[in-house]
């Protein structure tokens, strides 16, 4: 700490925090803004060096992410284990560390030697109370990091923390909707005598875990599946995805619902313990004529036969996937007569706050007819969803099966 | 704006949890919290009371499996009433973990008398039955 700071000094050192806090690296994308800031962290306290490794929860690893002066340390993936060397101390005893001797028993990453730093301070990157990360800066030549030279780290650490936060977010908001993208069929299969219209609507921007597919068996059955993983986000798209294909290659080892049901069942509470998830897995006849449906805390179908109003498909309840071993799987085996309509769809469709799930059933129930599934398909968005923004995400499977005589 | 958080209540060994008018995932998280805390009570028996319950999605669905799971690890056990999401909750399979009661005082005297849902025994009639055993509820997951 410096006693007596000349004018000099103060003036210095306030145009180093407002070349930090500059307001016009605002305008940046947090990309451009995380190396703007390093480049000026580095002018500003004279350093060689300078980086940003970021805590990865799943692993309890800091991985090098930008870099100055520094930027192998990025391009080789350096990883650090939280407790462990330079950094590692830094992200778990939360608070800045200065150290004036770089060897092999201070700082795991041999970059950092072969680079010859002599002298390094970090500081932790802090978002809602929990390290994210680690910034550091090195200097090659031996000198001594003041307590000021710490805040001013820590200024530019509370800054890039910020910045990171918002890129994390938005690549998981990419990243989440791109597998939705990939998992979801737009293309469905083409079925002999059967319609097929499929939507899916994102809630308040932000995928969730929701989903829908359709598959030929090897026996000429068709398997029809909505479900919905309870969460939203990247989480709930990874999820969703493993569950997706896992119900796929039991479709193809029993042909019985109920028992695809309790095999994804125990394979959820196995490899993905906490995950809840509710999933209606119904098995068309080759004829079409037949449908076997098991659900899995499911709302069942609502099915409309050509003339008739629609009406719940009587589908036993089923345990949710996820929640308890052993759970009873039932199966309902309906009669399907040619031109009848079946709606399958996620809660996100019905349930409202302020509203009874009765009122979104029986609005549903109204919206479904016996006609072409695209058109359908329209006709249930637009009664149950119109304008309104909606919380959840949406999916909605329509199937039909052809009036006799028509292609 | 409703109540947000539950508030718990003692009713001679019982523990009442009364839920709010709506949960979703706007208050699931601390519905959980304080779910998981009425089961650390050391009642005889936590009673969730959502008779005052008019929504709730799948976010306040899995809040009470997480507290299900809790109780049964525990070997407490858990009780419902629900009147206007009885529904919601059947259609989930919540039912066959724990017994749905339709009134307050028929959820504390545990009768089995006048219950909206009981735990179904396996092997219902009229259908496949996979899995299961003759004991119900189900034992918890990671048990």
């Amino acid at each position: 700490m410096t006693v007596h700071a000349s004018r000099a000094d103060l003036e210095d050192r306030l145009r180093d925090i407002q070349v930090i806090t500059d307001g016009a690296l605002s305008r940046l994308d947090d990309h451009d803004l995380l190396a703007e800031l390093l480049e000026r962290t580095r002018a500003v306290l004279r350093a060689d060096t300078a980086a940003v490794l970021l805590l990865d929860s799943s692993s309890g690893e800091l991985i090098a992410t930008a870099a100055a002066g520094l930027e192998e340390e990025v391009r080789q993936g350096v990883r650090v284990p939280v407790g462990q060397g330079f950094a590692g101390r830094i992200a778990a005893e939360q608070r800045p560390v200065i150290l004036d001797h770089v060897d092999h028993d201070t700082v795991l990453n041999p970059i950092l030697w072969a680079k010859g730093i002599r002298t390094l301070m970090g500081v932790p990157l802090i978002a809602s109370g929990k390290v994210i990360g680690v910034l550091h800066v090195g200097s090659r030549t031996a000198r001594e990091f003041t307590s000021e030279d710490v805040e001013l780290l820590q200024l530019a650490a509370d800054r890039a923390a910020t910045a990171v936060q918002s890129l994390m977010a938005q690549g998981d908001r990419l990243a989440a909707a791109a597998l939705q993208r990939s998992l979801l069929p737009s293309a469905l299969p083409a079925a002999d005598g059967a319609q097929l219209a499929v939507r899916y609507v994102p809630g308040e921007g932000t995928v969730g875990g929701d989903w829908y597919d359709v598959f030929t068996l090897p026996s000429g059955q068709l398997g029809v599946v909505i479900g919905g993983v309870t969460g939203s986000g990247l989480p709930a798209a990874v999820i969703m995805g493993r569950m997706r294909s896992a119900l796929r290659a039991y479709a193809l080892d029993t042909r019985d619902p109920a028992e695809v049901l309790r095999r994804l069942d125990r394979k959820m509470q196995h490899f993905e313990p906490g995950a809840v998830a509710t999933v209606a897995y119904a098995v068309f006849d080759p004829g079409l004529d037949r449908v076997h449906i098991c659900s899995a805390g499911h709302y069942p179908p609502v099915i409309a036969a050509a003339g008739r109003p629609a009406e719940l498909a009587d589908v036993p309840a089923g345990l949710l996937i996820g929640a308890a071993r052993g759970a009873r799987r039932r199966v309902a085996t309906i009669d399907v007569s040619p031109g009848t309509l079946m709606c399958f769809y996620t809660d996100g469709l019905i349930e409202r706050r302020g509203r009874p799930i009765d009122h979104g059933l029986g609005l549903l129930r109204r919206a479904v007819t016996a006609q072409p599934a695209d058109v359908a398909c329209a006709a249930v968005m637009a009664a149950l969803v119109g304008s309104e923004p909606v919380r959840d995400d949406i999916a909605v499977l329509m199937f039909r099966r052809l009036p006799l005589g028509t292609r | 704006m409703p109540t947000e958080d539950c508030q718990v209540g003692w009713v001679g060994p019982h523990a009442v949890v009364a839920m709010p008018a709506e949960i979703d995932a706007v208050n699931a998280g601390k519905i959980r919290q304080g779910l998981l805390s009425a089961v650390g009570l050391g009642a005889a028996a936590v009673v969730i009371d959502m008779s005052g319950t008019t929504f709730c999605d799948s976010a306040g669905v899995q809040a009470i499996i997480d507290a299900y799971r809790q109780a049964a690890a525990n070997g407490i056990e858990l009780r419902l009433v629900a009147t206007a999401v009885l529904r919601v909750l059947t259609l989930v399979g919540i039912g066959q973990l724990v017994p749905i009661y339709p009134a307050l005082e028929a959820a504390l005297a545990g009768t089995s008398t006048g219950q909206a849902s009981t735990p179904d025994p396996g092997g219902g009639p009229g259908g496949t039955t996979v899995g299961g055993g003759p004991q119900a509820p189900a034992p918890p997951a990671g048990a």
